[in-house]
């Protein structure tokens, strides 16, 4: 079976029930556990994100369609073995050090894990060590930092550097964002990529690790 | 013939009735005592612990409805803000509303090039300046979060440079304990002593909480200070519809009012008596773009609920917003939205209210967004004046001579219109009125334009009573030790 049509739609209607009881049949039917992830979830969550962007849909919607992914996931994520699982990418997320500001950020983490990249987040007021260590630990292919003021910033280049103490720059690409945040810091302090808002995050994390 | 005394009434928005205050009031108490609260700062959770306050997971608060009570009725219900030589600038009690800028924009719109860059020490100056040369303006904000200053110390520097531009009251932000002393200082100095400055304050401070439901240890540490100092403070929390608080605006309301109220209470046990502005800001998350806006219908509506609440219930001065804008230009949406807050706010008698030259969403600053938000403010004080009624104007004297004045008798000619025309008309500087040629000779210039050469000229020719040399040489000398 390789019609994930009835899945698609009720992900992007965000219509749970629906959702749910779809994925159910497909697995009862012997379909494919990555084709269920990658044609029926992640196909309806890219469709959410292009309607998003061209002001289609309303956030409160994006959000209803990643959580009746998540709710999907519940049913096939136990069907696959350990690390058989191919996500997207591992993420690493948390507002820098100093800087209480969490909704843009959280928002960032939710379409991000729609989209299909594995996200650890750390919350707010992250220091470099914590961005690093954590980067570190889950072997992360994204560490991605949120400002909103302009004077925590430099934590951002911070971050970095102690990436780079750590050795593991070169291993992990760095993407930052947050309404002070500008393309040209973001070259400032080699950060590999910025984006103003949640959808475009997605689309660099991609761009970032070279996925479509 | 008797003269006629009648009391004007001043045009007056109402956005609820007693019953839907009590109930917002109410869920805000429930939330207080039965959801609870996150307070971080050992000392503010220890004065809590000691007054009733159910603690549990180590810094979740419960606290009883009798504590906001009581801290209701020691804070006071007047506040005055003096300007910076003494003489009484602000009075917020009652009806009484005053209008000024906002903080830590990060861009501005540069008054020569209209180019959007970030903001440096010398916009503070400007602002401050402009501030102190528009009549309608009342009180000072930073209006920008400048790059070229040490960033440990940027509230430090940007009151400093405020101090230097204008002899108005200054709202000012602060990061912690530790440079809200230094400003601190440097107010004392102003006005050449704390006690003076504990007296006749020209400064309050603009804190924040986190919505919801969380009070940082430094934030409840600048609260501490001002409540033993006897600064003035306000402490919103952001608890905006869809982003930090629900979509729905009683809930909104009933959270950040929660909120405002934890303040309120931890401010009255560290200093009871303290002046304390009340208001939380809630504006709404767009479902679009996902920015918490600043010209939005919601942010007016609530402050205005707002404003009723403390009418029925809470009696004392709010803290609201006004003039601002989600536009990126200061255009035709700028000035509808401006204008859209600035007449609410008064219609429903906000008392202090901020963020007026604020353009993208409180991202850019701009000074021409504040001259023309002048204008508009002296239309809308123009407005809620109402009309007054009485023998001078009504006018049946002149109706008379002029009616019965045969040809050419007109009412321009009439001693009544020389001796009224001022008051009881709007006369505006910027708006354009003008015939068509005229218009057309004189550059066919639009507001935008005719704003920009204003804010220019007052820039030039505006001249900021300068501060004494010692007053001078010690904020260096605070500036230099930090
Ligand atoms: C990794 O890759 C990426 C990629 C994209 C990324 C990304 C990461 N992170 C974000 N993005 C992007 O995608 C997101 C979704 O599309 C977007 O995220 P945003 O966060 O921009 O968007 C959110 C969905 C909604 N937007 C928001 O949530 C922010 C809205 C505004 C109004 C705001 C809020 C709500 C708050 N605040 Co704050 N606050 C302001 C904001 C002004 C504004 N209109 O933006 C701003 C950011 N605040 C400011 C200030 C000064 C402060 N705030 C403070 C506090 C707060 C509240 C707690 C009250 C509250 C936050 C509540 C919370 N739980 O997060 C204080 C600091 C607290 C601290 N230490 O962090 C305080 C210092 C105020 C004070 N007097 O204490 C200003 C910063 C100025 C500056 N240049 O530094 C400010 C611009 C307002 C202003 N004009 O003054 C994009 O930026």
């Amino acid at each position: 079976m390789s019609d994930f049509k009835g899945l698609t739609e009720a992900v992007i209607k965000g219509d749970i029930q629906t959702a749910v009881a779809e994925t159910q049949t497909a697995l009862d039917a012997g379909a494919n556990l990555q084709d269920i992830l990658d044609k029926g979830l992640i196909a309806a969550m890219d469709q959410v994100g292009e309607k998003f962007s061209t002001g289609q849909m309303f956030v409160p919607q994006m959000l209803r369609s990643a959580k009746t992914m998540q709710e999907c996931m519940k049913l096939i994520k136990p069907l696959f073995q350990e690390d058989e699982l191919a996500t997207k990418g591992k993420v690493v997320i948390g507002t820098v050090r100093q800087d209480l500001h969490d909704i843009g950020k959280n928002l960032v983490a939710m379409m991000m894990e729609g989209a299909g990249f594995a996200i650890t987040d750390l919350g707010v007021d992250v220091s470099p060590k914590d961005f690093t260590q954590k980067a570190q630990e889950v072997g992360a292919d994204i560490v991605a930092m949120s400002a909103l003021l302009s004077t925590t910033m430099p934590a951002m280049r911070e971050t970095i550097e102690a990436l780079q103490e750590a050795g593991i720059r070169d291993k992990v690409k760095v993407m930052i964002g947050g309404a002070p945040v500008t393309e040209n810091f973001a070259s400032e302090i080699k950060a590999d990529s910025y984006a103003p808002d949640a959808g475009s995050a997605v689309i660099a994390a991609k761009k970032l690790l070279s996925i479509s | 013939m008797e003269s006629l005394e009648i009391p004007t009434f001043q045009p007056r928005l109402r956005v609820l009735n007693r019953e839907q205050a009590l109930a917002i009031h109410g869920a805000a108490l429930e939330i207080l005592e039965k959801t609870g609260f996150k307070m971080e700062h050992p000392r503010a959770l220890k004065m809590l612990a000691d007054r009733d306050c159910e603690i549990s997971d180590g810094d979740w608060v419960r606290m009883p409805p009798h504590l906001v009570e009581e801290a209701l009725k020691s804070a006071p219900k007047q506040i005055s803000l003096y300007d910076q030589k003494g003489a009484k600038a602000i009075d917020l009690t009652g009806e009484n509303s005053f209008y000024g800028t906002g903080s830590d924009a990060t861009f501005t719109r540069d008054v020569e090039t209209g180019e959007r860059r970030r903001a440096v020490l010398k916009d503070v100056g400007n602002f401050a300046t402009l501030v102190d040369g528009l009549e309608n303006i009342d009180f000072a904000m930073s209006m920008a979060n400048p790059e070229d200053v040490p960033i440990d110390d940027i509230y430090v520097y940007v009151f400093a440079e405020m101090v230097k531009n204008t002899t108005k009251p200054i709202v000012f932000i602060a990061d912690s304990g530790r440079d809200i002393a230094k400003i601190h200082e440097i107010a004392s100095s102003v006005v050449r002593g704390e006690e003076e400055l504990q007296r006749k304050p020209f400064i309050l401070n603009y804190s924040e909480a986190i919505s919801p439901l969380r009070f940082p240890e430094n934030v409840m540490e600048k609260l501490i200070f001002c409540a033993q100092k006897q600064i003035p403070l306000c402490l919103p929390s952001g608890s905006n519809a869809g982003g930090g608080a629900p979509v729905t605006l009683a809930g909104a309301m009933a959270l950040g009012i929660a909120e405002n109220l934890v303040g309120l209470v931890v401010h009255q046990l560290a200093g009871k008596g303290s002046p304390f502005l009340f208001g939380p800001n809630v504006s709404a998350l767009d479902m679009r773009s996902s920015v918490v806006c600043y010209g939005c219908p919601e942010w007016s509506l609530t402050q205005a609920a707002l404003a009723d609440m403390r009418d029925e219930i809470y009696g004392l001065p709010i803290w609201a917003f006004a003039g601002a804008s989600d536009s990126k230009v200061v255009d035709a949406q700028a000035g509808a939205e401006a204008m859209f807050s600035i007449i609410t706010a008064l219609l429903s008698r906000a008392n202090l209210i901020h963020d007026v030259g604020f353009l993208e969403y409180g991202s850019t600053s701009s000074l021409e967004m504040i001259t023309m938000a002048n204008e508009l403010i002296a239309m809308s004080r123009f407005y809620v004046k109402g009309i007054p009624v009485n023998d001078g104007t009504l006018a049946l004297e002149a109706i008379e001579r002029v009616g019965r004045g045969g040809p050419g008798s007109i009412f321009l000619m009439d001693d009544h219109t020389y001796d009224h025309f001022m008051e009881a008309l709007f006369l505006p500087k910027l708006l354009d009125r003008s015939r068509y040629d005229a218009w057309k000779d004189e550059s066919a210039m639009d507001l935008y334009k005719r704003c920009n050469m204003e804010t220019k000229r007052i820039l030039f020719e505006h001249e900021v009573a300068p501060k004494a040399d010692v007053v001078l040489k010690e904020i260096e000398h605070i500036l230099k030790r930090t």
